[in-house]
């Protein structure tokens, strides 16, 4: 049996187990995705405080590992949680899909733990849509880097310079593909959108949309195929996260 | 255990699928039934299964009912412009029996919760816009639970109360009574006091 002690983390999700228990999805510094049971904290006394263990809170926790799941031993919160209102947790919910489905369990990839806190305060200085689907286009970008399938952000296929006019099909396995305009149309980005992430230039609204666009058919192929429930959730009177 | 009774470990182990009832207790009951209380067993039988036949969900806002249509949004008692929406039936329950509140109600069994599969067609969030729109609602009360899928439910909620034009309260969090300040979790306490009221 292993013990962990003061782990920095972030709770990803968190479901009633059993009379007075709580299975929490746990993002860590140092052991990445972790599965922990919290017990007795749906009890009259409980040995955590309820409203600590919870989504966009920072956190050191400690627990007893053994398997598949760890034994939470203790939660302390590291100052407030992050002010996020409105569509902004509809973000955050997305993001905590995006990595307890995309990050293997006990693989640690710091960098992306470190990503994840700076982009919930992005989503909460975020002032408007777009500011929002900005930082969110941006974080994908970079967990995607964090896990070894970095997009082809400079160089195209042949190691040509990304021209901006240029419309590029991008393929999983092998980069930024110029599209010669013949036969069936795949999904396109232009040059442009794509060097706007790499120089980290906020683009214009149709250009975010563009690379929402790419960016999701890249995460779906990374996901298996499978779509993510995030992504049919929409507000009716907003869309920051679907636009 | 003893083996000369299939029965009674098939009894046993179905007993186990209640809350908080583990082998041991499981095993008391089971006994208590058999030995003591052949007829309550019974009852609890027969119950059990017309229960489990019989109750389903209120066409009109999804709550538990043996009819189309449950008895408050059937009965002409209630105020029909007002909309409290609750995340499950036992808050419907605690609304009910705590604040006297006279309007319906709408249950959305869930959250959004997009790692549970919960998304807006799970919780019914089709047939409340449908009803917001129809104009007899004129304020949506959404007391969804405190916790980061409740609030975002609560906004999405909002946002389809604005769309159709309908007044949308949420339910205020803060310090309980006859609480004290040091003991509050900070989310709460922050909370309470970012929203803060004059007096």
């Amino acid at each position: 049996m292993q013990r962990i002690d003061r782990q920095p983390a972030w709770v990803l999700h968190e479901r009633p187990y059993r009379e007075t228990s709580v299975l929490l999805e746990v993002l860590t510094r140092d052991h990445g995705r972790v599965g922990l049971v919290a017990r007795g904290v749906r009890s009259a006394k409980p040995r955590f405080a309820r409203g600590t263990v919870k989504p966009l809170q920072a956190l050191e926790l400690s627990w007893l590992g053994r398997g598949e799941l760890g034994n939470l031993a203790g939660a302390d919160p590291v100052g407030v949680p992050v002010p996020l209102a409105g569509d902004g947790l509809l973000c955050a919910l997305y993001l905590n899909e995006l990595l307890a489905r995309l990050l293997a369990r006990n693989d640690p990839h710091p960098d992306v733990f470190a990503r994840y806190a700076s982009v919930l305060y992005e989503l909460a200085a975020a002032g408007d849509a777009l500011g929002q689907a900005w930082a969110l286009r941006r974080f994908e970008r970079d967990l995607l880097a964090g896990l070894g399938y970095a997009l082809p952000l400079d160089e195209d296929e042949q190691g040509q310079v990304l021209e901006p006019a240029a419309q590029y099909a991008i393929d999983p396995e092998r980069g930024a593909l110029r599209w010669s305009g013949r036969g069936p149309a795949p999904l396109l980005v232009s040059g442009a959108a794509l060097r706007a992430l790499a120089d980290d230039a906020a683009p214009a609204p149709e250009v975010l949309r563009e690379l929402k666009r790419a960016l999701r058919a890249l995460l779906r192929h990374h996901l298996g195929g499978r779509d993510l429930a995030a992504w049919s959730m929409r507000p009716p009177a907003s869309g920051s996260i679907n636009d | 255990m003893s083996a000369s009774s299939p029965l009674l470990l098939e009894l046993i182990e179905a007993l186990r699928c209640l809350p908080g009832v583990g082998a041991k207790s499981a095993q008391r009951m089971a006994f208590h039934l058999l030995e003591r209380d052949r007829e309550g067993a019974r009852r609890l039988a027969g119950r059990l299964v017309d229960a489990v036949e019989r109750i389903g969900h209120c066409r009109r806002c999804r709550t538990f009912s043996e009819t189309e249509m449950c008895a408050t949004c059937a009965g002409s008692g209630r105020d029909a412009t007002l909309l409290c929406v609750v995340e499950t039936p036992v808050d419907q329950l605690a609304v009910e029996q705590a604040t006297g509140y006279r309007g319906l109600y709408f249950v959305l069994l869930g959250r959004l919760s997009p790692l549970d599969g919960l998304g807006p067609a799970e919780l019914g969030l089709d047939q409340l816009a449908q009803r917001l729109r129809e104009g007899e609602v004129r304020e949506l009360i959404i007391a969804t639970n405190p916790t980061v899928e409740g609030e975002a439910t609560a906004h999405y909620l909002a946002q389809l109360a604005r769309a159709a034009n309908v007044r949308a309260s949420r339910i205020a969090h803060g310090v309980p009574i006859g609480g004290e300040l040091e003991f509050v979790d900070r989310g709460t306490l922050a909370h309470a006091f970012g929203s803060r009221q004059s007096v």
